[in-house]
């Protein structure tokens, strides 16, 4: 057998962990101790509600932003599937024909956001700007802009719900994590989710039909907002149209925070949840502190800008040292 | 077109084996250009074929076609004599043909097994999920058949040049192809790589595997080749068994393209003193130890074969690149620094893609005329209109654009106008050094020999040209002496009584 012996040996490298990790240690530990009423068992849980629906929010965010796209309109999606979920329970459906029409209605929007990025190669902050208009619209339209209320008790009790130890949201949360995790790493598609951002023609010249799989990236997007409506929903027994307007914005600073890159297809998992965690335990602390919304997204801006600034300086320092 | 499995080539060989693969009469066309005419070409089990011809004669569309990543217009492809359509990669993946492209096509952040066995990823039978396990210990047998200790869970964002090449060679054989296309596999590749590669192309011979082999080096074509086949303007103009030819046959058979009306130099004059002068120019772009110089009144080429780093030589004397060796001198002076100091110093580089580079498209012709010299036309920095439409007015009628509208969007021009306003452009900042990258790429032949016309007005009124083409024909006939690079260094210098296309490929071909 032929020997390249010149060929220097390749070794597997460990990646640096992203700056997200000792910052957001240090501001978990910043609050614990200087934020009142940060550590109590009360506040603890509701920490672990206010990040379920984010998570649910920023996992597919991953796989979109790693295939080298966006999704502005998750957050205007997630409210139009809340309110469909509730005008369904409103009108006197079961709970499983509300989430199916949820579901239906995220799975449309994703699909014609994966449609017109992979078919026609529009690029998807202007695709998914529109999408987000019209589910705006939509949302306003169906509701006459007022709040949907008297769904019944029955997702107030599925919300409330504890599985062994857990409460639901978290719980779903959680399977939402797993279940990208296991998509990113164990199936074809996240193999592909890595190609499509990487090297696209790779993978068409690899004989696999490209156009299919990256319209399956949105449309999972779209299919994790109608579920992640059953915690919206639940969460206040009613729906609001514009109440999950402006999520997206956390969630795609969730994705960044977490070292996820736009470009070539490098990204990871649990660095979003990292972001997740990090944005969810600094609006808490500010909320406790009594900061109000708008210098919470001033703050979260400025994070993702320290945080940036660090990666990319140890970006260039790593590569003068090679 | 005759109808036997012989057609063309060597008769000398008795009882060929049926071909595995046959083109017949294949034709494809792009806007402008017959990239593939009427070509019908055997490729039989257990032979390297090597595929020859100079830039554009048609090679790499011809992969494209075999591969389905272009769709031939005409003629049929057989495959163990039977018709087959090959319209994706996915059917000629089927049909057992694999390629090693030269432009890589590695995923940067998946690990080596996941790129080698990408679209093909074996999956447990029961879950459907990738089975990891089995990835790893098959894409490990591949790479140790290879000789190569990479480790499988290594990322292809990690990997240098010479290493993706290897990567793409395991991930081609890893498909038990039985037709591997290979596109230049050494350029990347130390020797020592190299005749590692050749020792196993003869063993895949030798267990009747099919190889088609793009080469560049003439050397290969010898040492490897059973059987060669030259292209010339999208044409097969010959295939014979390698013992048939000499190496200068074949470069006859790969030069004499049509070009159109060939330009014809209206005079050739006196050099003057050295312009530029270049000694031991070495960049991290590729360009190695590259000394030439050019002086007033002679307009000089830089020939050599695509990837041979001529661009790379105008970019760094221009200051876009980064000179990691060496020293670049104009008119006597050394300098450094970026674009704009050398662009104070006289020097104009008026790039390959002029859309993209060398024009504000949305921008009239006039704006673009003067947006080089606005300082020196206008040292207050106060602009006035008129003496601006004057200047343009001039302009346009010494570089005869038509239509003779100044205030005509660039957009609107033909290729040849544009290339026209992009050297108006640097005429009217007063340049002395002209650095040309392939100035007639996309432009119809009429245009091109104005361009050239405008060279060489350029040259008499004492200014100096360097001028890249990949055409041959345009080098010999509108320079007065020319470099030829080849892999990164200077192959040679010819001189005007040298110069032909012949002399051009034997160096840029490293044959001597």
């Amino acid at each position: 057998m032929p020997a390249f012996a010149s060929s220097r040996s390749v070794e597997r490298r460990v990646r640096p962990l992203p700056a997200i990790l000792p910052i957001g240690v240090l501001l978990v530990a910043g609050a614990l101790f200087a934020v009142n009423g940060f550590a109590s068992a009360r506040n603890l849980a509701n920490l672990g509600l206010q990040a379920s629906i984010l998570l649910m929010l920023a996992m597919p965010m991953t796989l979109i932003i790693m295939s080298e796209g966006l999704d502005l309109s998750a957050g205007a999606v997630l409210s139009l599937c809340s309110v469909v979920m509730a005008e369904s329970l409103a009108g006197g459906h079961g709970i499983a024909s509300a989430l199916a029409a949820s579901i239906a209605v995220g799975l449309a929007f994703g699909l014609a956001n994966g449609a017109m990025v992979s078919l026609l190669a529009l690029p998807p902050f202007v695709v998914t700007l529109g999408t987000l208009g019209i589910a705006e619209g939509a949302s306003l339209v169906l509701t006459e802009g007022n709040a949907v209320s008297g769904l019944g008790s029955a997702i107030a009790t599925l919300y409330a719900l504890d599985v062994f130890g857990l409460p639901f949201p978290l719980l779903v949360a959680l399977a939402t994590w797993l279940t990208t995790y296991l998509l990113l790493h164990y199936t074809r598609f996240g193999t592909y989710v890595f190609a499509i951002g990487g090297n696209r023609d790779a993978l068409v010249l690899a004989g696999a039909p490209a156009w299919a799989y990256h319209i399956a990236i949105y449309a999972f997007g779209g299919l994790v907002s109608g579920v992640a409506a059953l915690l919206l929903t639940g969460r206040m027994n009613a729906a609001h149209p514009t109440v999950a307007i402006g999520m997206e914005f956390d969630a795609i600073a969730a994705v960044v925070l977490g070292g996820t890159s736009f470009e070539r297809g490098d990204g990871r998992l649990l660095g979003t949840v990292l972001g997740v965690a990090t944005i969810t335990v600094l609006r808490n602390a500010l909320d406790l502190l009594g900061i109000e919304s708008s210098l919470q997204v001033v703050s979260i801006g400025a994070l993702i800008l320290l945080v940036i600034v660090i990666d990319s300086l140890r970006k260039s320092r790593r590569v003068q040292a090679a | 077109m005759a109808r036997d499995d012989h057609d063309g080539d060597g008769s000398g060989q008795p009882a060929a084996p049926a071909p595995l693969l046959s083109l017949r009469n294949v034709s494809k066309t792009f806007p402008g250009v017959r990239a593939l005419d009427d070509v019908s070409l055997d490729i039989r089990a257990g032979e390297v074929h090597m595929l020859l011809g100079e830039n554009g004669a048609g090679k790499s569309t011809l992969i494209k076609v075999l591969y389905g990543a272009y769709r031939a217009d005409a003629g049929t492809i057989l495959f163990e004599g039977k018709a087959v359509d090959i319209t994706r990669p996915a059917d000629a993946r089927r049909l057992g043909i694999a390629v090693i492209f030269q432009e890589f096509s590695l995923v940067p952040f998946l690990d080596l097994a996941q790129n080698i066995f990408l679209g093909r990823e074996p999956r447990r039978p029961l879950t459907r999920l990738i089975d990891h396990a089995r990835m790893h210990r098959e894409a490990r047998g591949v790479l140790d058949s290879l000789g190569l200790d990479y480790d499988t869970r290594a990322l292809a964002a990690d990997l240098g040049v010479a290493q993706q090449q290897m990567v793409e060679i395991a991930k081609a054989l890893s498909q038990r192809a039985r037709i591997l296309v290979m596109d230049e596999p050494t350029a990347a590749l130390s020797e020592r790589e190299s005749n590692a590669l050749f020792a196993l192309i003869r063993q895949l011979r030798a267990a009747g595997v099919a190889i088609v082999y793009i080469s560049h080096r003439m050397q290969e074509v010898f040492a490897l080749g059973d059987r060669v086949t030259v292209l010339r303007d999208g044409r097969r103009v010959a295939t014979l068994s390698a013992g048939e030819a000499t190496p200068d046959e074949l470069i006859g058979m790969m030069v004499g393209r049509a070009v159109g009306a060939v330009y014809k130099r209206r005079q050739y004059g006196a050099a003057g003193r050295i312009v530029l002068d270049v000694r031991g120019l070495t960049t991290a772009t590729g360009v190695r130890d590259v000394d030439l110089n050019v002086r007033e009144g002679e307009i000089v080429g830089l020939s050599g074969l695509v990837g041979a780093g001529r661009t790379e030589v105008a970019r760094a004397v221009f200051g876009a690149d980064a000179i990691v060796a060496g020293e670049v001198r104009i008119s006597g002076a050394s300098v450094e620094g970026g674009p704009e100091r050398i662009a104070a110093r006289g020097v104009a580089l008026i790039p390959e893609n002029r859309k993209l580079e060398g024009l504000a498209l949305k921008r009239s012709v006039q704006d673009n005329l003067l947006v080089a010299s606005l300082w020196k036309l206008f040292p207050h920095g106060w602009y006035r209109a008129g003496s601006a439409h004057r200047h343009a007015r001039a302009l346009i009628e010494r570089l005869r654009v038509t239509p003779p509208a100044p205030r005509r969007l660039a957009r609107a021009l033909s290729g040849g106008n544009q290339q026209k306003i992009v050297i108006g452009k640097w005429l009217a900042a007063g340049c002395r050094l002209f650095l040309f990258d392939e100035p007639t790429r996309g432009i119809d032949v009429g245009a091109k020999s104005e361009i050239f016309a405008l060279i060489e007005d350029l040259v008499e009124r004492g200014a100096a040209v360097l001028l890249i083409s990949s055409e041959l024909t345009e080098i010999v006939h509108v320079c007065d002496r020319a470099y030829v690079m080849r892999a990164g260094r200077i192959g040679g210098e010819l001189g005007r009584a040298e110069l032909s296309e012949a002399n051009i490929l034997r160096l840029a071909m490293h044959e001597t």
